[in-house]
Order: C-alpha cells, then structure tokens, then sequence
C-alpha cells in the first residue's frame, strides 16, 4: 500500500530549528509515510477491530479480540474504552469465552503523547476488562499501568495496580 | 518535573523531549531521541559504543568516582518548600557544577599527559628512517644540513618539520 506523498498536506508539521537553521523534523508528529526510513520500521498502529489484546488482570480472561472502538475514527489508543469478544479464558474465571466484556487499554504498542511533551510506549497490547460503569472485573492487575488513565477517570484501576509507569 | 537520564547516552532528557518505553517487566527506558531509542531496538549494548557516557566511563575516559557527582544522586523524598533551602540549592547548583568541569578538564590533561614527548619522538625516528622517501640519499650526502645533526640539541616541533619539507 503505497501512498503518496501529496496526501499529507493538511496535517500539523513540526518545523523545528536547530542550529543549523530551521529543517526538517521527522518525529512522531509527522505523518507517517513522510518519514524516511517508515518503511523499514515496524509500525504500530492503533487498537481497532480485530485486534487481539493480552488481558492483564484477573478475571479469567487471557485475551480478547476488539470488536469495537468506542471512541476514535481510527482505532483506540493507551486509556481508551473498547468493547471486546473473549478469545480464552482461564477454566474458573469471573468470564468466559465468547463472551463480549468492555475492557479499558493499560498498553498500547503505539507510543502516546503526555501531557508534558514526552511519549510513552509500551512491549504489548493490554487491557483490563471493566464493566459498563467502568469498574474492574478483576480484583487484581499485573505489570505496569500507564498515568493516562488517571486522566480518564480510571482511579480503580491505578489503585489495583501494581506499578505506574 | 524531573530531569531524566538517558538509558543509552546518559544525557539529560529535558521535558518535553524524548521517548519513554516501559516494558512488562515494569522497567522504564528513557532515551533522549530517536537516536538512542533506534540503537535500542537494534539491542546494541551501549558499553561498546564509543560515543556513549557508559562506554566512556567504563574505559577510564570519563572521571567515575567523585563527590560532585552526589548532588545528581537521585532522591526519592519530596522535600518541604523552604525559600532558604532552594536559594542556597541553587547557588551550590553553579558552584558543583563549576568544580565538575575543572575536575574533568584536569582528568582530561591528565590523560593526555606524555602525548607531546611520544609526538616527538615518532616524528624523531620517522624523519631519520624515511628521509629517503623525501630526499635522494645522494643529495643528503651532499648537503649535511638536512639531516639532523647528531648531537643533541634543544628542537621545537616547527623546526624539525621545517627540515622534513625542505
């Protein structure tokens, strides 16, 4: 899928000056296929459709395929809802499979930008499966959890975890 | 706001700047740019590449060991605002800092310490070896001076190169 390059003309470019006077900067703000060298690099992309997740707390999931995008044209990224189908689930859990769980994303592969400039990224694709209301399922959650999700109102879940990233 | 570290280049990440890549084992990896970030993912070990801060201070090209390095000594306890405390901080911040760079520039003057005599020294044994290479050995016959006199006398550098261009 080639694109080509007149297609990136409305978006917000990052025209930076160093010291050399002002050029180009490629960083993640430019659009992705103006950036040389985007083919040789593995993309990560947004959580959409179809998108299988590790599901990291203890409700008897193991993973959960996104079946929908609550929020975002696109696809969902760190700290957003997504309503998703269970893959596999552990024998005696809280769910089981087949079952369509709402579940809010801890990791996200592509990288997220905080509030104070920088990104941040995780190994994998997670989520913590909630319920309607946005309460965890589970009683427990695994591994680091990211501090977007105190933006988004996710206070138990930061409560329940293990590590904040 | 907390000034980081890079995990690969050990410079400091201002805000604002940089990746953070957290992995599953909890463990945070800072980098400054995309430079370092893209060594990373290559898994290069940042020991073996000579423009790193850790290859530098692991072959003895950087100081190691000192006590102005104490004050960048991460604290994980807040400290209560105290006007006098932070004016103070502050004041000690340029003073340490102006420390640090002598102490480097004189680990630096230390390390470069005998380069100057090996220099002449080379240049020395090549001028007498490869004379020839300039000069016929026929023309050096005839014309003494353009072979150093073997008698030891007090050369600078300009001189001796001087001889060698003649």
């Amino acid at each position: 899928m080639d694109k080509p390059l007149s297609f990136c003309s409305g978006r917000a470019w990052s025209w930076t000056s160093n010291s050399s006077g002002s050029l180009w900067r490629f960083g993640l703000g430019t659009p992705l296929q103006c950036r040389p060298g985007w083919r040789e690099q593995q993309q990560r992309t947004f959580i959409q459709m179809r998108t299988n997740l590790k599901v990291v707390d203890n409700s008897g999931a193991k993973w959960v395929m996104c079946v929908q995008a609550l929020k975002g044209r696109r696809g969902v990224r760190l700290g957003d809802t997504i309503i998703a189908s269970i893959k596999e689930a552990q024998p005696r859990g809280k769910v089981k499979k087949g079952e369509v769980v709402y579940g809010v994303v801890v990791h996200a592969a592509m990288h997220r930008g905080c509030c104070d400039g920088s990104e941040i990224k995780f190994d994998d694709n997670a989520v913590v499966l909630v319920n309607k209301q946005g309460e965890p399922i589970g009683t427990r959650v695994f591994g680091p959890v990211s501090h977007e999700l105190r933006k988004k109102k996710h206070v138990k879940i930061l409560t329940l975890a293990e590590h904040i990233a | 706001m907390r000034l980081e570290k890079c995990w690969f280049c050990s410079s400091t990440i201002y805000p604002g700047h940089g990746i953070q890549f957290v992995r599953n084992d909890a463990k945070i990896f800072r980098f400054c740019r995309s430079k370092c970030h893209k060594n990373f993912k290559m898994k290069r070990n940042p020991r073996k590449l000579k423009w790193t801060k850790a290859y530098r201070r692991l072959h003895g090209k950087d100081m190691t060991q000192d006590s102005t390095f104490e004050l960048e000594r991460k604290r994980n306890r807040p400290e209560r605002y105290d006007r006098n405390v932070t004016e103070s901080t502050l004041k000690a911040i340029k003073k340490i800092d102006k420390i640090r760079v002598a102490r480097e520039a004189r680990h630096h003057a230390m390390r470069m310490k005998g380069k100057k005599a090996i220099e002449q020294q080379a240049a020395a044994k090549e001028l007498e070896q490869s004379i020839h290479l300039v000069k016929a050995p026929a023309a050096l016959q005839e014309d003494p001076s353009l072979t150093l006199p073997k008698m030891k006398i007090k050369v600078s550098q300009s001189q001796m190169e001087d001889r060698m261009e003649e």
